[in-house]
C-alpha cells in the first residue's frame, strides 16, 4: 500500500506546486500594450453621474493621449465594499473617490498617497484651507474635497404656508424647531418630520450646536452618555406627540428616497444633505424647500462645510503624477467643471465655484441659496472622524432603533451606544 | 381531506378507474383541484405583481393599490433596455450568460469526474475525503471568503469572470458531487462488473456506461447550476468592478442606489427580464428532467 | 431553493445511509446489506489507486485551494484583529470572549436565528409534505401543479424576488392593504420587530416546492400494495397516512430536514433585501449570517467575523450530528426494517 499513497501525496504536492506557479505569474496591469499609461479610477454615484465623468474622463484623455483611464462605479454601499475588498488584496485602484469617513481608514493605513508628493501636478491653492483640512490625516493631505455641501432641512414648503408657518430662517433653534412641527401638525394632522433621532450626522448638528463635537484629536468619543441621553429623550418626545415619524417608519431609512418617510409621503420634512435632497423632487415638484439646520439656544450653529466627496491616489499607483494631472483635470479645470457642474457637490475650487453658481437654475441654485445665507455664520468642519466611525453610524441607528420601538430606554441605549463605540475605537 | 375521503382509496394511481361509480361528481377530488388552484394563486401572485408593476407608470407604481397598472406603460422597459451607462442590455445579459453557461460546463465537468471515484473507485482515504466533501456542503462560504479573494488576486483573476467559474472546474460545488455519487450509486453494479469483463478500464467505464446513465442527474445539476449562477449576487459584487463585466444581477442593483432617486418601475422591469432566462430554462428543461427520469430505469 | 434530485428517487433516500454516516464521522458505519446494489460483502479486492487519483484531482486541486487552505487562513484569523487593510495582529481568544460576554448583538442574531429555524423549516416541511400527499392522488394535472409549486423555489433565491416581497409587505403592500379590508390595519409588516422576520420565513416557506417535489419522488416508491392491504384491513386514511406513509417516508423526510435546516442558519439575502441589509426593525431580522456580514464587511472586524463563522461552523455541525442521532429513533430503513 506504500506505493499508492506516495502517488496520492505526489498528486496533492503537484496540485500545490501548480497553484504556486500560477500565483508567481501573476501580474498587476499598469500598462497597456501599446505603451499606454493605464489609470484605474472608480466612484460611486448614479448613471447621470457615470455619464459626466466619462465625458471628463473622454475630454482629458483627448488632451493625454498616452493615459488610458478605466472607470467604473457602484451604488455607495457597494462601492465601499468593494473597495475595501481591492484594497485589503493590495489592488486598489490608482484615483478613488473616497467618503470623508473613510479617509482616517484609508490613510492610515497606508493605502492612500501623500499629495504632497505630487503638489507640482495638482495645485491645490485655489481651495479654501479649513476645507482641505478635512481631507488631512496626521498632518499630511491624503485627499482633496471635490464638492462641498451642508446639512439642512428639506421640507414642502406647501404645508408650511398652509400651516400659516414662515420658512425657517439662519439661527432658529432646537426648541423652534418643536413649535414649528407642533403648528404644522395641528394644521394636517400627521406626523411632520423624518424622526431625526436615528442618523448620527444630525446628532453630530445638534452636538455641536451645544458646543461640542463628536471626536476629539485623538479619534475618541468627546461625548458623555447624557449628551445622547438628552438628545435621545428629545426625538423620543417628539415621537410620543406624533410630531415626527413613528419607529415602523424611521426604521427603513436607508438614504434612498423610497424608504423614507418624507419620500413615501409619511411625513412633510427630513434632515438631509442638501444636494441630495434633490431625490425628493419627483416625489414634491416645486413643493421642496431648503431650510438652514437648527440652531443652538445662544445661536450656535451646528451644521457645518462638509466635503460632499473626496478624492485620492493609491500609494501603489505605478504612475502617480499622471493621476494627480487627472485630478487636478478634474477640479481645477474649466473644462471639467464645465462639464462636471455641481453634480458632486458644489465645486471647492474658487474659480469654479464663482463661475458655477450665478448659472444655476432650480433646485441647484436652491442648493446654492442655503450655501450663500450659510456664509460666514458656520465653524469650521470636523477633522476626518476616525476609522470605525463608519461602523458606529449604523450602530447609531441599531441602537435608536431600540429606542423608537420602546424597547428599551434612551439612558440604556446611550450607555450601550459608547460602550460599542469604545470597543470599536479602541486603539 | 373530508370524511369522504376515506372511502375512497388514497392513492389515485393504484386504483382502476372503473372502481368509480361513474356519472357521479368526484366531491373530494373537485376539492383538491379547488385547494390546488387556489394555493396555485396565492403562490403566483408575487410573480404577478412583479410583471404588473414592471408595466407602471411611474407615479403608481408605488402609490397605486390596485394589481393592475392604469394603462400599459412600456417606458419601464425601453429604460431597462438602455441597461447602464454604455453597457447594453445585451451586453449584461451576455455577461451573466457567460459566467452562467461556464459554471455549468464546470459543473457538469468536475463534479461526475468526483463523484465516479467516490462511488465507484476505491482509493486510500476514500472515507474520510467523502467526510470532508460533505461537510463542505454545510460550510457557510463567509468563512472563507477573504481567504479566497486574496488568492484570486494573487492569481491575478480579480475582475473577470474567472472567480465564478473557476471554482466550478474544481468541483467546489460538493452538493452536486454528493448529488451524483449518490445517484451513480443508484446504478446497478452489474454494469461495470459486466464493462470490466469487456475489458473496459475505468475511463471507458466512466465515458461509455456511467456518464450516459447519469445523464438526469447531470442534467439537474446543470440547471440548479445555471439558476444559482444566474441569481447570485454577492461574488459577482466583489469581483466584478467594470461595467462592462457588470451582470444581470449587478446591474439591477445600480437601480437602487441608496444615494440618489431610484427608480423601482426600469428596476421591476429589468427584474422581469433577468427572471425571464430562469423561467424559460426550466419549463424547457422540465420534459427533459420528466424524460430522463422516466428512461433511467432507475426504479427497477 | 434546495437542490432538488428530482430525478433520483434514490438519491433522495440514500444519504441517511451514507452521507449521513460520512458527516458523523463512521464512513464505514453502515452495516452489511444496508444498502443496495453494493458489492458490501465481498472482501475489498485490490485495484490501482491511479484513476482514482485522476478523477479527483479537480476537486483535491479545489478542496485545497479554495476550501482548506481559507479556512485555515480564516481560524488564524479568528485569533486577529484584523480590519482588511493592516497586517492582522495577534490577540488570542479575545474574539471569542467578546462574543459571549460583550455583544448583546450578537446573542440576540443568535435568537434570531433560532427562531427563524424552528418557525420556517417545519412549517415549510408541513406545507411540501401536505402538498405532495394532494397531489400524489392526483390524476390529471398532477405535473402540472408540480412544476407549477415547484417554480418559486427557483426564483426565490433571487434579489429582485426579495425586493418584491419587502414591497408586498410593505407599509401601503398589497397584503397591508388586504388585510385592511378585513379590518386589520397591520402598517406593514416589514418595518415590525416580531412581524419582519416573519415575513422572511414566509419567504422561505414560499418556496416549498423544492421538498415537495423530493417527498414526491419518496411516495411514489412507496408500494401501492401496502395501502390497499391496509384499506382492506379498515385502516382510515390518517392511520394509512401516519403507520405507512410516514415511516416509509421518513428517510425522505429526514434528508429534507437536514438540507433545510443546514440551509435555514445560513439564510442571507432573504433578510438582506427586507431589512437594508441592517436586520431591522430592532434588530429582529438581525441573523447571524447578516451580523457576521455586518461585523465583517461593514465594520471590517475580520478577525471577529472569522471567529463568528468558525462558531456557525460548529453550531451546523452540532446540530446535524444531533439530528443524525435522533434519527436513529425515528427513521426508518425499508431495506433493513425487511430482515
Amino acid at each position: 500500500m506504500y506505493r499508492p499513497r506516495t502517488r496520492a501525496f505526489g498528486a496533492a504536492a503537484a496540485a500545490f506546486a501548480l497553484c504556486a506557479a500560477l500565483a508567481g505569474c501573476s501580474q498587476g496591469a499598469s500598462a497597456a500594450g501599446d505603451g499606454k499609461v493605464v489609470l484605474r479610477f472608480t466612484w460611486w454615484g448614479n448613471a447621470d453621474r457615470a455619464a459626466r465623468t466619462e465625458k471628463a474622463v473622454a475630454a482629458f484623455e483627448k488632451a493625454h493621449p498616452n493615459v488610458d483611464i478605466r472607470t467604473s462605479y457602484s451604488p455607495y454601499e457597494a462601492y465601499k465594499q468593494k473597495l475595501a475588498t481591492q484594497a485589503a488584496g493590495g489592488d486598489a485602484p490608482d484615483i478613488v473617490q473616497l467618503d470623508y469617513r473613510q479617509i482616517s481608514q484609508y490613510a492610515g493605513s497606508g493605502i492612500l498617497l501623500d499629495l504632497a508628493e505630487q503638489r507640482k501636478a495638482l495645485p491645490t491653492g485655489q481651495m479654501d484651507k479649513s476645507l482641505l483640512r478635512t481631507g488631512q490625516f496626521e498632518g499630511k493631505q491624503y485627499a482633496i474635497p471635490m464638492g462641498v455641501g451642508t446639512q439642512a432641512l428639506a421640507y414642502d414648503k406647501e404645508a408650511w404656508r398652509e400651516a400659516g408657518v414662515p420658512p425657517p430662517r439662519p439661527g432658529w433653534t432646537w426648541d423652534d424647531l418643536e413649535s414649528v412641527l407642533r403648528e404644522v401638525k395641528r394644521e394636517h394632522d400627521s406626523p411632520v418630520m423624518t424622526d431625526p433621532g436615528s442618523m448620527e450626522d444630525w446628532f453630530e448638528v445638534w452636538l455641536r450646536s451645544r458646543g461640542k463635537r463628536l471626536y476629539d484629536e485623538n479619534g475618541q468619543v468627546a461625548f458623555s452618555e447624557d449628551d445622547l441621553t438628552r438628545y435621545w429623550t428629545y426625538t423620543s418626545k417628539l415621537r410620543k406627540e406624533g410630531l415626527v415619524s413613528p419607529a415602523e417608519g424611521t426604521t427603513q431609512l436607508d438614504g434612498s428616497v423610497e424608504n423614507s418617510p418624507m419620500g413615501r409621503k409619511k411625513a412633510m420634512a427630513e434632515f438631509n444633505w442638501d444636494a441630495p435632497s434633490a431625490g425628493f423632487e419627483s416625489v414634491y415638484g416645486d413643493r421642496l424647500a431648503l431650510a438652514p439646520m437648527p440652531a443652538g439656544e445662544n445661536g450656535t450653529m451646528g451644521q457645518y462645510y462638509k466635503p460632499s466627496m473626496l478624492i485620492g491616489i493609491s500609494a501603489k499607483s505605478s504612475h502617480p503624477r499622471e493621476a494627480a494631472r487627472f485630478i487636478d483635470f478634474l477640479l481645477n479645470s474649466d473644462k471639467a467643471a464645465d462639464i462636471l457642474t455641481v453634480d458632486r457637490g458644489t465645486p471647492v475650487n474658487n474659480r469654479q465655484r464663482e463661475r458655477m453658481l450665478p448659472n444655476l437654475t432650480g433646485f441647484q441654485k436652491a442648493v446654492a441659496d442655503l450655501q450663500k445665507s450659510l456664509e460666514g455664520k458656520l465653524k469650521a468642519p470636523p477633522t476626518a472622524p476616525p476609522r470605525g466611525d463608519n461602523a458606529l453610524q449604523s450602530v447609531f441607528q441599531k441602537d435608536y432603533d431600540q429606542v423608537a420601538f420602546e424597547k428599551a430606554s434612551p439612558r440604556r441605549m446611550a450607555q450601550q451606544f459608547l460602550t460599542e463605540a469604545r470597543a470599536e475605537l479602541r486603539p | 381531506m373530508s370524511a369522504h375521503a376515506t372511502a375512497s382509496p388514497p392513492s389515485g394511481r393504484d386504483v382502476p378507474p372503473a372502481r368509480r361509480a361513474r356519472g357521479r361528481v368526484d366531491w373530494p377530488r373537485v376539492a383538491l383541484h379547488a385547494g390546488c388552484l387556489a394555493a396555485l394563486i396565492v403562490l403566483l401572485y408575487p410573480l404577478a405583481w412583479l410583471v404588473a408593476t414592471s408595466f407602471k407608470p411611474a407615479d403608481e407604481v408605488l402609490s397605486s393599490l390596485a394589481l393592475l397598472p392604469s394603462r400599459l406603460a412600456t417606458e419601464n422597459y425601453s429604460t431597462a433596455a438602455d441597461g447602464i451607462e454604455g453597457v447594453s442590455l445585451l451586453q449584461l445579459f451576455g455577461n451573466s450568460l457567460t459566467i452562467s453557461l461556464g459554471a455549468v460546463l464546470g459543473n457538469v465537468l468536475s463534479c461526475s469526474l468526483a463523484a465516479y471515484a467516490f462511488a465507484r473507485l476505491r482509493f486510500r482515504l476514500r472515507g474520510p475525503l467523502f467526510a470532508f466533501m460533505i461537510a463542505t456542503i454545510m460550510l457557510p462560504h463567509h468563512a472563507v471568503l477573504i481567504p479566497q479573494y486574496i488568492v484570486f488576486n494573487q492569481l491575478g483573476m480579480v475582475n473577470t469572470f474567472w472567480p465564478m467559474v473557476l471554482p466550478k472546474f474544481l468541483a467546489t460545488d460538493a452538493f452536486f458531487v454528493f448529488l451524483m455519487v449518490q445517484f451513480m450509486r443508484g446504478l446497478p453494479r452489474e454494469l461495470d462488473e459486466a464493462a470490466k469483463i469487456d475489458g473496459c478500464g475505468p475511463f471507458r467505464t466512466f465515458a461509455r456506461i456511467v456518464l450516459p446513465l447519469t445523464r438526469p442527474a447531470l442534467i439537474t445539476t446543470a440547471i440548479f447550476t445555471f439558476i444559482w449562477t444566474w441569481n447570485d449576487f454577492f461574488t459577482q459584487l466583489i469581483y466584478l468592478f467594470e461595467p462592462g463585466k457588470y451582470t444581470l444581477t449587478l446591474a439591477l442593483r445600480t437601480f437602487v442606489d441608496t444615494s440618489s432617486q431610484s427608480a423601482y418601475g426600469p428596476m421591476f422591469a429589468m427584474s422581469v427580464i433577468a427572471l425571464l432566462p430562469i423561467v424559460l430554462f426550466f419549463l424547457a428543461f422540465q420534459r427533459l428532467l420528466v424524460e430522463g427520469m422516466a428512461n433511467s430505469g432507475l426504479k427497477g | 431553493m434546495p437542490p432538488t434530485p428530482t430525478t433520483s428517487p434514490a438519491a433522495a433516500a440514500a444519504p441517511g445511509a451514507d452521507g449521513a454516516g460520512a458527516a458523523a464521522g463512521r464512513p464505514r458505519a453502515g452495516g452489511p446489506g444496508r444498502r443496495l446494489g453494493r458489492s458490501g460483502g465481498r472482501p475489498p479486492r485490490r485495484e490501482p489507486q491511479g484513476p482514482a487519483w485522476i478523477f479527483l484531482s479537480p476537486w483535491v486541486l479545489g478542496a485545497a485551494v479554495l476550501t482548506l487552505l481559507p479556512m485555515a487562513v480564516s481560524l488564524y484569523l479568528s485569533f486577529t484583529d484584523y480590519n482588511l487593510f493592516d497586517p492582522p495582529s495577534w490577540i488570542g481568544l479575545r474574539n471569542y470572549v467578546q462574543m459571549f460576554t460583550e455583544d448583546p448583538r450578537l446573542l440576540r442574531s443568535v435568537g434570531n436565528t433560532l427562531l427563524y429555524v424552528l418557525v420556517a423549516v417545519p412549517l415549510q416541511l408541513a406545507l411540501a409534505l401536505a402538498a405532495a400527499v394532494a397531489l400524489k392522488s392526483m390524476r390529471r394535472g398532477k405535473d402540472f401543479y408540480r412544476s407549477a409549486f415547484y417554480a418559486p423555489s427557483l426564483l426565490g433565491a433571487s434579489m429582485s424576488i426579495a425586493l418584491v416581497w419587502r414591497a408586498l409587505f410593505n407599509d401601503g403592500g398589497t397584503v397591508d392593504n388586504f388585510l385592511s379590508t378585513f379590518g386589520v390595519h397591520t402598517g406593514g409588516w416589514v418595518n415590525r420587530p416580531g412581524w419582519a422576520l416573519l415575513t422572511v420565513a414566509l419567504l422561505t416557506v414560499w418556496q416549498f416546492g423544492a421538498p415537495m417535489v423530493i417527498f414526491l419522488a419518496g411516495l411514489q416508491q412507496i408500494p401501492g400494495e401496502l395501502y390497499e392491504a391496509a384499506a382492506v384491513d379498515g385502516a382510515g386514511r390518517w392511520r394509512q397516512f401516519a403507520s405507512i406513509t410516514l415511516p416509509m417516508l421518513s428517510p425522505v423526510l429526514f434528508f429534507n430536514l437536514v438540507l433545510q435546516t443546514i440551509q435555514a442558519f445560513q439564510v442571507f439575502t432573504p433578510a438582506f433585501a427586507v431589512s437594508g441589509g441592517r436586520g431591522g426593525p430592532a434588530d429582529s431580522t438581525l441573523f447571524y449570517t447578516l451580523y457576521l456580514y455586518d461585523r465583517g464587511f461593514t465594520a471590517s472586524h475580520m478577525g471577529y467575523a472569522s471567529a463568528m463563522a468558525w462558531m456557525l461552523l460548529l453550531a451546523i455541525g452540532i446540530v446535524t450530528a444531533v439530528l443524525f442521532r435522533t434519527s436513529r429513533s425515528w427513521v426508518f430503513y425499508a431495506n433493513e426494517e425487511g430482515h
